[in-house]
């Protein structure tokens, strides 16, 4: 962690410093030239996914790294232990009260990051994605309403080709009823004119039935006119006489 | 040994120029900024704490009160990040003295109180009087009651100092203990580490706690006053 600060210090001081490349990882932000003129927002440079590898939390590899080819794996180890036992030994480091509590709250923190640190990363990690998904469901939500907007013009568009359908309906629509309307009111013309006919028919069947009754009353009261007295007479006696000669029959035949 | 319990209070020196100024100051640098929507993990749990607390303890104000928002929660967070960062060993917590504390508490205190006289006078001195009191016990209630509103920044500062003071002795005590048991007999030390582990975890609530109790009450006090 030191070894990147005094990196971006050293680019500070020096822009110039070209074989800052050169210095490990974080060289693509150590290689940039820091403070001249106009700092561009956009594109915003990529912040590194991870931060740098460090051994107990602490060291970071490229110690380990830089002591490899002179003192191999155990190298920095050995420093380490030597350092401690040198510091207890000398008391530059002195046993105090203060370790065992130093132990105690170190011990604490240390157990508690073990133990929660997982979670609380996935928790934060949670958090991004969720400010991300939002953003991106807003752009996705604007997305869908344009597209819906744009396949209901075309729908419209080729509804407007179909209209022709519409009209010609309509026409044979408006054809139709003008033809039933004419043909009703033929049919009312005619029947009026069979009424106004009919009327007369009757007119003249009613006129010749009274000249019938009239003449037939007439040929009747003529008739009984001209039968005299004396031919009436006549009539009446041989009309007995017929009866008295059936009587006379009908007595011959056996009553059943 | 009284010598040693009380060195770990005094004004830090290096070479003898006193560096409280940077001690105080520290913390702030433990709080990375930055423009970007989306940050790494430890700014976005740094966004998502202090978005709960604001919300948290500003939603009984009125929009007066809110105007004090970004003072509450600096004072939240300058008080919890001192205190925590208090309890690593060899450290030294502005927080335990009384200076500093008096330093906070006078102020906020003042500023509520004289804006409530300033705006609204009667209902500031209104709450001399609590409702329904016989008449007879007024002159000697309001007596009590100035005073006990002279005593609030008092109590705010000596309640942090007391606090955190007492945590860091009793640590201190503890683990002097179970150094000198340590030769004598080993279980006991280990009861005793235990005790001091115990002990550390009350301190880690006790720091954050006090923090909140801190800022509660001023807040408290700002909303009698708006």
């Amino acid at each position: 962690m030191l070894s990147r600060v005094v990196l971006s210090a050293a680019a500070t001081e020096a822009p110039a410093l070209k074989n800052a490349a050169l210095l490990g990882p974080g060289a693509l932000q150590t290689a940039r030239i820091f403070h001249t003129g106009q700092p561009s927002l956009a594109p915003v440079p990529p912040l590194p996914e991870y931060g740098g590898k460090v051994r107990f939390g602490l060291i970071p590899e490229e110690f380990f790294q830089f002591l490899y080819p002179k003192t191999g794996v155990t190298g920095p180890y050995m420093l380490g232990t030597g350092l401690i036992l040198y510091f207890l030994s000398k008391e530059i480091y002195v046993v105090t009260a203060e370790m065992f509590s130093s132990i105690a709250t170190i011990g604490l923190l240390i157990y508690g990051i073990k133990k929660y640190g997982p979670s609380v990363a996935e928790f934060a990690d949670k958090l991004n994605e969720d400010k991300l998904a939002k953003l991106e469901e807003a752009k996705q939500a604007s997305i869908k309403s344009i597209q819906d907007a744009i396949d209901m013009e075309k729908a419209q568009q080729a509804l407007v080709q179909k209209r022709h359908y519409l009209f010609d309906v309509q026409r044979n629509n408006i054809a139709m009823s003008l033809e039933v309307t004419y043909r009703e009111r033929l049919h009312r013309v005619y029947r009026e004119v069979k009424n106004r006919l009919d009327y007369h028919i009757s007119v003249q069947n009613v006129a010749r039935r009274k000249e019938q009754e009239h003449m037939i009353s007439w040929v009747e009261k003529s008739v009984v006119q001209s039968i005299s007295a004396q031919q009436e007479r006549e009539t009446i006696a041989k009309c007995i006489q017929d009866l008295q000669l059936l009587a006379k029959k009908a007595q011959a035949q056996p009553v059943m | 040994m009284n010598e040693n319990l009380f060195t770990s209070f005094s004004t830090p020196t290096l070479m003898g120029l006193p560096i409280i100024i940077m001690i105080i100051a520290f913390p702030a640098l433990l709080y990375p900024t930055s423009n970007r929507l989306i940050s790494n993990r430890i700014r976005t749990l740094q966004q998502y704490l202090i978005n709960l607390i604001l919300k948290q303890m500003m939603a009984i104000h009125s929009p007066k009160g809110r105007t004090w928002s970004l003072m509450l929660m600096s004072l939240i967070i300058f008080i919890a990040s001192t205190n925590l960062l208090g309890l690593l060993p060899h450290t030294f917590t502005p927080t335990t003295q009384l200076s500093i504390n008096l330093g906070l508490a006078i102020p906020l205190w003042a500023g509520a109180v004289i804006l409530g006289f300033r705006y609204k006078f009667k209902t500031s001195v209104s709450h001399f009087l609590p409702q329904g009191t016989p008449i007879l016990l007024i002159p000697m209630l309001i007596i009590i009651e100035t005073i006990s509103l002279f005593i609030q920044p008092m109590a705010l500062a000596v309640r942090l100092t007391a606090n955190i003071t007492a945590g860091h002795l009793l640590m201190h005590l503890i683990g002097a203990a179970t150094l000198a048991l340590f030769s004598i007999s080993t279980s006991t030390a280990l009861i005793t580490f235990i005790i001091l582990l115990l002990l550390t975890i009350l301190e880690f609530a006790v720091a954050l706690i006090q923090a909140y109790v801190f800022t509660l009450l001023v807040s408290l006090y700002l909303h009698d006053n708006t």
